[in-house]
């Protein structure tokens, strides 16, 4: 990772982020708002639809990505190395077009919290039997 | 790539992992995650200001924002998916921060003594925002020793956040903060539901 020194190292963030401006663009047709409130952790899975033919290859590989497991959106960009916004508008149209779909409700109620701390800590344990949490 | 059967009965729980530059966060994601770290970046919008424009090059007004994002999740005993989102330092652009913070559980406030004061804002961000957290301080080889208790008073946060040593190359170690740190948001959410019952 390149620290920034000085002046030069100024501009070619600069230049770095205008690059990355130019690709959100260039995917998204210039929009840079989704249809969709997505958040970066909102899971996404595969539509009822077949994606229709002529997709870009973000979208198609969006759709392969969730069709082989449930992603998060901010795995599919991290995957497709394309900011966040981008993908968000990418997705708003897939959803819309039935070609991925929303599987997991967004919301849980305070009881269900606690059987879910409840299940992190008992899955965390099984997998690291040596850790040891901090007593208090 | 690996294909996994979709999990889609796993519950989806989310942790951030914050602290100040090179204190080890995309480290310790990467230890506990099932995935080599992935880097997710936002473009945000700024306001352009004198300090911000680059000697007439342009006026910025965008930004480029990083986050580290890992997962891992099971199935024994109770289908879980934990994502793991890891933030640098400054909550500078605080939209960038609420977003990330968006339905998470609780967060790590990761740091080094070597600069602690860099871990300050995050661990101020997380009090504000009453997400709870804990504190956990990196521990690389050759720095000085100072005791928990004056870790403790130098970030001045509430006697109940819980504080520890880890070190974020390992495995083990990363998994004890994570549970701390469960552990932690079980009493709070626990004591939240004795005191609505009541
Ligand atoms: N000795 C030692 N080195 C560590 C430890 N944790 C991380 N490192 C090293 O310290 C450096 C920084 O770790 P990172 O995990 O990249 O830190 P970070 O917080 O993600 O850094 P930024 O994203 O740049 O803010 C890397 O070279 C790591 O290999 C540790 O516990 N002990
Ligand atoms: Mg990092």
């Amino acid at each position: 990772m390149n620290s920034p020194t000085g002046q030069d190292s100024l501009e070619a963030e600069a230049l770095e982020d205008t690059a990355t401006i130019v690709r959100l663009y260039a995917v998204t047709d210039g929009r840079t708002r989704a249809r969709h409130h997505l958040s970066l952790h909102t899971v996404l899975g595969p539509g009822r639809r077949p994606p229709r033919p002529g997709l870009s290859e973000e979208s198609a590989r969006i759709v392969e990505l969730c069709g082989q497991r449930h992603r998060p959106l901010a795995e599919l960009a991290g995957v497709l190395a394309l900011p966040v916004t981008a993908v968000s508008v990418l997705v708003s149209d897939l959803i819309d077009a039935q070609a991925l779909a929303l599987p997991i409700p967004d919301r849980r109620s305070a009881g269900s919290d606690l059987q879910l701390l409840q299940a992190i800590s008992a899955g965390l344990r099984r997998r690291h039997p040596n850790a040891t949490a901090k007593a208090g | 790539m690996t294909q996994f059967p979709p999990p889609a009965n796993r519950a989806i729980a989310k942790l951030v992992i914050a602290g100040g530059f090179g204190v080890g966060k995309t480290t310790a994601i990467g230890s506990v995650s099932d995935i080599t770290p992935l880097r997710t970046e936002e473009v945000l919008t700024t306001q352009s200001t004198a300090t911000d424009s680059l000697h007439g090059i342009e006026d910025k007004t965008t930004t480029t924002v990083a986050c580290d994002y890992g997962r891992v999740g099971w199935d024994d005993p109770d289908p879980v998916e934990l994502y793991l989102f890891g933030t640098p330092g400054q909550p500078r652009f605080w939209s960038f921060w609420h977003d990330l913070c968006e339905g998470a559980l609780g967060a790590v406030v990761l740091a080094d003594t070597r600069r602690l004061e860099s871990s300050f804002p995050a661990a101020d961000f997380f009090e504000q925002r009453r997400l709870p957290f804990v504190i956990a301080i990196n521990r690389f080889p050759g720095t000085e020793t100072r005791t928990l208790p004056e870790i403790r008073e130098a970030f001045d946060v509430d006697e109940q956040v819980p504080l520890m040593f880890c070190d974020a190359r390992n495995a083990d170690s990363v998994a004890g903060v994570l549970l701390t740190l469960v552990q932690h948001i079980t009493r709070i959410t626990s004591a939240h539901s004795t005191l609505l019952d009541a």
